[in-house]
């Protein structure tokens, strides 16, 4: 059985959310555990319920992507990270992103296989890593 | 899908990953000349103004470039020109990871043309703007890509009408949203539909079936329409080494002045309006 993975979606847009939701509900051995409309909620909930991976918008109101994951990845340093937004293939963004600690960024309109993919990646990480803490 | 940068494609494809570009991009920035390391080698500015820039980045939060037109040091003409310099005259980040050894040096070539292939769908012609619209890059592709991008996201096809002076809101407007790009020169684009063609978009971009959807994710599938590909005409300017930021969507956006693109689309009425500020 593949190690179940926990997912917080954050997107500033229902829509998004929506759309993530109906993406990953397709794939096996994973669940959301939560869903943030800015970068505090994203800081909070990652706080709360763990996850393995979030998947982060940058633009948003308030508190932005970027600034969020400088936050998460200072406090949590194993959770993976990926930027999933319009701005994705703005080099200056992507660019900071990755040296912020992101495990990938990710453009839009979304590609849902590149999406089961990145989380079939973290879920290799994830069994890697806890069979060194075992 | 998207617009995206080299290091992101690489990863899309497993060549790299997210730890071999971080690596590429330290040794890009030790590798690059700053901004003003530039103005200074061009003659635009002295170490003195660029240390006072420096000094002021402390209490603002603005990149070096927006700070130094804002203090005088540099016009915006300047500013573009450096900043084409910088991005023609980087280290690329493939070069940079075939440095590092993560991709073979006979290999770089067919990836670089893979990417291209991969990319080639967001080239834009230049198109023929009004005066006004001819300094702001992003219009272009804004115009370009919207038709494409309709069809993708939504499946609806659309054809991009003539740019007209904008004198009254379109009659058929009950959805607006906006979204502005700011840079050297800002640009509101706007696109106004009727509730058919809105909750088209709405229920493309969510996935959600009719019964579904609420009224006020009508505006919110509309404005993640829009932020989608505002993001992708922000991210290919950004390609041309200019420096442009992508704003939120604005649900409430005021049509005043500027130029309206009428679309003819399959299911509805929409028109986009460009203002600029």
């Amino acid at each position: 059985m593949a190690r179940k993975i926990n997912v917080l979606l954050v997107d500033d847009s229902r829509t998004v959310l929506a759309q993530l939701e109906r993406i990953l509900g397709g794939v096996e051995d994973l669940a959301i555990v939560g869903m943030a409309r800015d970068g505090a909620g994203a800081i909070r909930m990652a706080t709360e319920a763990k996850p393995e991976l979030v998947l982060l918008d940058i633009v948003m109101q308030g508190l932005d992507g970027l600034s969020a994951l400088r936050t998460i990845k200072s406090m949590h340093p194993s959770i993976e990270v990926a930027m999933v937004s319009s701005v994705g293939g703005d080099a200056h963004k992507a660019e900071e992103a990755f040296r912020l600690g992101a495990c990938q960024v990710l453009g839009k309109p979304f590609d849902s296989e590149v999406i089961e993919s990145l989380v079939e990646n973290v879920r290799a990480a994830v069994e890697i890593r806890d069979e060194g803490a075992a | 899908m998207g617009v995206k940068f080299l290091g992101q494609f690489l990863i899309d494809q497993g060549e790299v990953d997210a730890s071999h570009v971080r690596e590429a991009l330290e040794r890009m920035e030790d590798a690059n000349p700053t901004l003003g390391e530039l103005a200074i080698r061009h003659g635009y500015m002295t170490q003195r103004d660029a240390a006072q820039v420096s000094a002021a980045q402390r209490n603002e939060d603005l990149p070096f470039g927006d700070m130094a037109v804002e203090m005088g040091f540099l016009t915006s003409e300047e500013l573009v020109e450096v900043l084409q310099r910088q991005s023609t005259q980087r280290l690329p980040v493939g070069e940079a990871l075939v440095q590092l050894g993560y991709i073979e040096p006979d290999r770089l070539g067919t990836l670089l043309d893979a990417y291209k292939a991969d990319q080639a769908a967001y080239d834009v012609v230049e198109l023929d703007l009004p005066d006004g619209l001819v300094n702001h890059r992003a219009t272009k592709y804004f115009v370009e890509l919207l038709p494409r991008f309709l069809t993708r996201v939504a499946r609806i096809e659309a054809k991009v009408g003539g740019i007209e002076a904008f004198t009254a809101p379109p009659d058929f407007a009950e959805v607006c949203v906006s979204v502005h790009v700011t840079g050297v020169r800002g640009l509101e684009v706007a696109l106004a539909a009727d509730n058919d063609f809105a909750e088209a978009l709405a229920m493309a971009t969510s996935g959600l079936a009719p019964s579904d959807l609420e009224p006020e994710m009508v505006a919110d599938g509309v404005g993640e329409f829009l932020n989608v590909l505002g993001g992708n005409a922000v991210s290919a300017v950004t390609q041309e080494g200019l420096r442009v930021e992508l704003g939120p969507p604005d649900y409430d956006a005021r049509l005043a002045d500027g130029w309206i693109v009428e679309l003819a689309v399959g299911t509805g009425r929409a028109a986009l309006v460009l203002s600029t500020f």
